[in-house]
């Protein structure tokens, strides 16, 4: 009966893991392994997209990610980052009038210009 | 840079190779004008694009970038000594045949995969690495065969150049100071040279 189980749970699984009962019961184990670690990673991984989406938004109206989080703490404003991806890729304009919040509440750190010589192939010609 | 395909001089199959492959449509033809920038930063600018990371729907399992158009490749400059000193290095497999070539050799050949080699290099190496190497475009001259399609060009974002460090900032000003008592009589050479060293001190 623990056969049985073992080979409902290989299913779509590569070459004599599926049919052999020896290979097919360490390669369940290990996939059993693999999910329960991965139901931990996948908040992360969940949380790192949002994060990046939410960068890739702000940088579209000239804000980092790291102010605009800031600005935003500044100001008490509680949405969450997965709320702020949907956002950002759905409601521009409201993401858009976040961004302004934030950019209020925090304009940002000044900039120094002052780009050092680069020398092209012409110079050595 | 909208010359229609008549003008291009170069290979246009070449250019237009493999475009069947790609998913084209809600996709934008960014142009990107390597002209007096930086090879380094540049790259990154398109490795970004070409990734998909500069649009909020990214999604890293699917493959949304944009086609990156590069002109002006042999114009693409860099700091310090990298123009002779920085070498493409590879193995040929057989034993002791390690081969190089300098950057200088590497534009006058083909300068098309100086910028290719930096911006593969810049991109992940997963399964979508490829599709991502078919968006990219490059030509060493100012002309492209693209003409007929919606471009946008691409306005590289501002440096954002670090603040020195205390000493090499006091160095830069002492240096500063002694070729404004010596005068503008310094040869052309050492000017180079001590601004290529306060390059590499930053």
């Amino acid at each position: 009966m623990n056969k049985k189980k073992i080979f409902k749970l290989a299913k779509g699984f590569r070459g004599r893991a599926k049919n052999c009962i020896r290979i097919a019961r360490e390669r369940v184990e290990k996939a059993l392994q693999y999910s329960y670690r991965d139901r931990r990673n996948k908040k992360r991984d969940m949380r790192s997209l949002w994060i990046e989406r939410i960068n890739a938004g702000t940088r579209l109206h000239g804000v980092n990610y790291g102010n605009f989080m800031h600005g935003l703490m500044k100001e008490n404003i509680q949405l969450n980052r997965k709320v702020l991806s949907e956002l950002s890729m759905h409601e521009p304009y409201s993401f858009k009038t976040l961004v302004d919040v934030s950019q209020n509440a925090f304009p940002g750190n000044k900039k120094v210009d002052v780009p050092p010589k680069k020398e092209g192939l012409a110079i050595l010609v | 840079m909208t010359t229609p395909a008549v003008n291009f001089s170069g290979n246009v199959k070449k250019a237009l190779a493999g475009l069947r492959r790609i998913n084209l449509e809600g996709l934008r033809w960014r142009v990107f004008d390597a002209k007096g920038q930086v090879l380094g930063r540049l790259a990154s600018q398109i490795a970004t694009v070409i990734q998909g990371k500069d649009k909020p729907t990214y999604t890293p399992y699917r493959e949304d970038g944009d086609m990156c158009i590069v002109l002006n490749a042999k114009d693409i400059c860099v700091t310090g000594r990298k123009m002779t000193d920085k070498f493409y290095r590879w193995h040929t497999g057989y034993v002791g045949h390690l081969k190089e070539r300098s950057l200088k050799d590497q534009l006058v050949k083909d300068p098309t995969e100086v910028i290719r080699k930096a911006v593969l290099r810049m991109l992940p190496r997963n399964k979508l690495r490829d599709d991502r190497d078919r968006k990219l475009r490059i030509f060493p001259g100012g002309e492209h065969p693209f003409g007929d399609r919606p471009i946008e060009p691409y306005v590289m974002p501002p440096r954002k150049v670090r603040e020195m460090r205390p000493r090499a900032r006091r160095a830069l000003i002492r240096a500063q100071k002694k070729s404004e008592q010596q005068g503008d009589s310094k040869t052309r050479k050492g000017r180079q040279n001590e601004e290529a060293k306060n390059e590499l001190s930053v």
